[in-house]
């Protein structure tokens, strides 16, 4: 299976964009990072109950993919979910309350982890079931259509879910009705433990889009410009009428499967080579490149990010937990 | 202003079992970073390591090697710089281990103590455990305080084993409760044996070598052995591996050898070798339990003359082998010194009879008699 960490990665080239824009790519994926990381310390800890599904070194994949997209826009989303939901504007305290359980959380205490959303904001609260939202993200891409509304959702999945018949089901139905779906392939090589070569014969993903009629894609996924990119050619077709596209991003996550995976399956060579990819540091290297930003101005927004997630913690902590008279409110169709 | 905190056990077991310290990988009084790996633990599951939460110099150590400890159970107390995260606690009764608990101080936030505790055990998963923890962990319900007769708490020997071996123990124990053994005895001649053992230069063949080979021939003709009885019928096992039983430590462990009939025992020996080598050192791969049809046992190095072995589940059969020995036998009305050894089938009656087995043992019989 050829992945693109065979070859050495390719420096990002950020000329050519509005420093604003880039400074924020980056605030967005740095705050992924030390969402997720701070998050792990608190299960160490023993601060938070329940488990976590954890994506650092899948940040470029979510903030690329949410930086091409409106606001009316849509995503859906997985178990793997925060750095999705932070990309799409989901604020650190709905998060982090949700993660405690808390009543003021996103999911009002009762979803947790693997099923942050906020409908307001544009995201449905993820499905935990893998491939359980590409037949969603095709349904509600037939509501924009029939209504004309101009609306696009961006389907997150893994390299696990391309094996389930919700994916064949999906894309078949986004193909044949031309529906306004992105569907967002993060590859990252790992179903849970199992190595994606083992369970797929074609050497990519984005190729199979040939068995369903739609422009599949394959990039580095950790690149967030490339991703960006690639996103918002896909978004245009989709918003031109031309049709859902699906994009491959190869990506590797840092962590386990959940926190209670000891990741013994990710090589050790193989993990080295990813890190010396890591979508953040080549970002970083790429923005430092241009006249106008400085290491400091970095450091400075890692600093401000980290605060603001203490901070909050600290609220999290002391929030309201749902009452026992709440027990089955939004529990049952 | 340092302060001390209490390194708690994370939650990182897949299901309720417990968890098993198995190495520090930090000294007392080294300095550790946050994210540093300090100890590794052993789950139901897999090895893990597990990461301090705060920078420090690590001060005590509360769990040693091999025991086992349970989730938010104190395990080390670390003196740190840093204002120390405020912990709220998933459950909000104090935890048992008070002893040490005493020493340590969490830096509290003035918003914290200020708040009503909102968050008492609501996480069954917690709250029972924490119900259990004033009993003995091993007898919950049970004080032995309160026991007429027993020996004064702390006088007891316990001798803790390792998770292999409680393993072990719990297959063989469902094996001889659940599997209908019979047992068939016989003897061949090791006169080939030993002499192509003799002839091999340099390290020699390993015994049970001799046993998969002339098994995994013996098998072509007797191809029943390797099914196992499931649901009321007979399903082909998934792997033509024969496993050979090993000692690591006093822990059992059998080791695959995949493909048997395609190879030499020479070349089984080798294999046999490379496998029990990985297993000594502790390689965590080498120690899953992985499928075969048949296993060899062989207690020949310990003297003994013959016994009789436990089959190992889903296996059909357990071949167990005794001391090669020279002894004195019958030949042509002469009584002739000659090696001898002794095996003994043990056979899961609901695969096959003793007719079909005794046909398969004698074949292997004639297996080893026929080497050259």
């Amino acid at each position: 299976m050829t992945s693109t960490a065979e070859q050495p990665p390719r420096p990002i080239n950020a000329r050519g964009y509005d420093r604003g824009f880039l400074l924020g790519l980056y605030e967005t994926m740095v705050l992924i990072r030390e969402f997720e990381e701070g998050v792990k310390y608190l299960f160490l800890e023993g601060s938070m109950p329940g488990t976590v599904h954890q994506c650092q070194g899948q940040e470029a994949t979510a903030v690329g993919v949410c930086a091409a997209l409106n606001e009316e826009d849509w995503i859906t989303s997985t178990f793997r979910g925060h750095g999705h939901a932070l990309a799409k504007g989901l604020s650190v305290e709905e998060m982090l309350f949700e993660l405690f359980g808390a009543r003021t959380g996103c999911a009002k205490g009762k979803g947790g982890s693997m099923h942050m959303g906020n409908m307001a904001k544009g995201m449905i609260p993820a499905i935990a079931i893998v491939g359980g939202s590409i037949p969603i993200a095709a349904g509600m891409a037939l509501a924009f259509k029939m209504k004309r509304t101009q609306q696009v959702v961006a389907c997150f999945f893994g390299d696990g879910a391309v094996a389930e018949g919700a994916f064949h089901e999906g894309v078949n139905l986004a193909a044949i009705w031309d529906l306004p779906v992105v569907f967002v392939c993060e590859n990252n090589l790992y179903g849970a433990s199992t190595r994606v070569d083992k369970v797929m014969k074609t050497p990519t993903i984005a190729e199979r889009t040939s068995a369903y009629g739609l422009r599949g894609e394959r990039v580095d996924g950790n690149d967030v410009l490339a991703v960006h990119e690639a996103a918002q050619r896909a978004v245009e077709e989709c918003r031109a009428g031309a049709g859902p596209v699906l994009l491959e991003l190869l990506t590797y996550r840092r962590g386990g499967h959940s926190r209670r995976d000891a990741c013994h399956y990710q090589p050790k060579e193989e993990r080295e080579r990813w890190l010396e990819r890591d979508p953040i540091d080549r970002f970083a290297q790429a923005l430092i490149a241009r006249e106008d930003v400085q290491e400091d101005e970095l450091t400075a927004i890692r600093d401000r990010v980290v605060k603001q997630f203490n901070e909050t913690v600290e609220r999290a902590k002391r929030q309201p937990l749902p009452s026992l008279e709440e027990l089955c409110t939004d529990v049952y169709a | 202003m340092p302060v001390n905190y209490s390194i708690r056990m994370p939650d990182l077991a897949a299901t309720e079992s417990e968890i098993t310290v198995l190495a520090w990988c930090v000294g007392l009084g080294e300095r550790v970073q946050r994210g540093q790996t300090l100890l590794e633990v052993e789950t139901d599951k897999a090895t893990m390591e597990v990461e301090s939460v705060v920078s420090g110099v690590l001060r005590e150590v509360l769990a040693q090697p091999d025991q086992r400890v349970e989730v938010g159970q104190v395990i080390a107390v670390m003196e740190t710089e840093e204002r120390a995260p405020s912990i709220k606690r998933v459950s909000e009764e104090a935890s048992p281990t008070a002893a040490s608990g005493a020493t340590a101080t969490e830096t509290p936030t003035p918003a914290a103590t200020a708040t009503k505790p909102a968050r008492r055990g609501l996480f069954a998963r917690n709250r029972a455990k924490k119900e259990d923890r004033s009993d003995s962990p091993e007898r919950p319900g049970t004080n032995l305080r309160s026991v007429p007769g027993s020996a004064p708490l702390g006088t007891v020997p316990l001798l803790r084993v390792s998770p292999a071996h409680r393993r072990a123990a719990e297959r063989l124990q469902q094996s001889q409760q659940t599997v209908p053994h019979f047992y068939l005895q016989t003897s061949a001649s090791a006169a080939n044996l030993v002499a192509r053992r003799s002839a091999c230069s340099g390290t020699k063949t390993a015994w049970d070598a001799f046993f998969v080979y002339a098994a995994a021939r013996a098998l072509k003709r007797h191809s029943r052995m390797a099914y196992r009885y499931e649901d009321g019928t007979l399903v082909r096992q998934p792997t033509d591996a024969i496993g050979v039983a090993v000692d690591v430590d006093d822990d059992l462990f059998v080791v695959p050898i995949a493909d048997p009939a395609s190879l030499t025992p020479e070349q089984i020996s080798d294999r046999l070798r490379q496998l029990a080598d990985r297993l000594r050192a502790g390689d965590p791969e080498a120690k899953r339990v992985q499928p075969a049809w048949m296993t060899v046992s062989n207690l020949g190095a310990s003297g003994v003359e013959s016994f009789a072995a436990i089959v190992n589940p889903p296996e059909s059969a357990v071949l167990a082998i005794g001391k090669v020995a020279p002894l004195p036998v019958a030949r042509e009305n002469q009584i002739v010194i000659e090696q001898r050894v002794n095996l003994t089938l043990s056979v899961d009656h609901r695969v096959v009879n003793g007719r079909y087995a005794a046909d398969f043992l004698h074949a292997i019989v004639h297996e080893l008699e026929a080497l050259d």
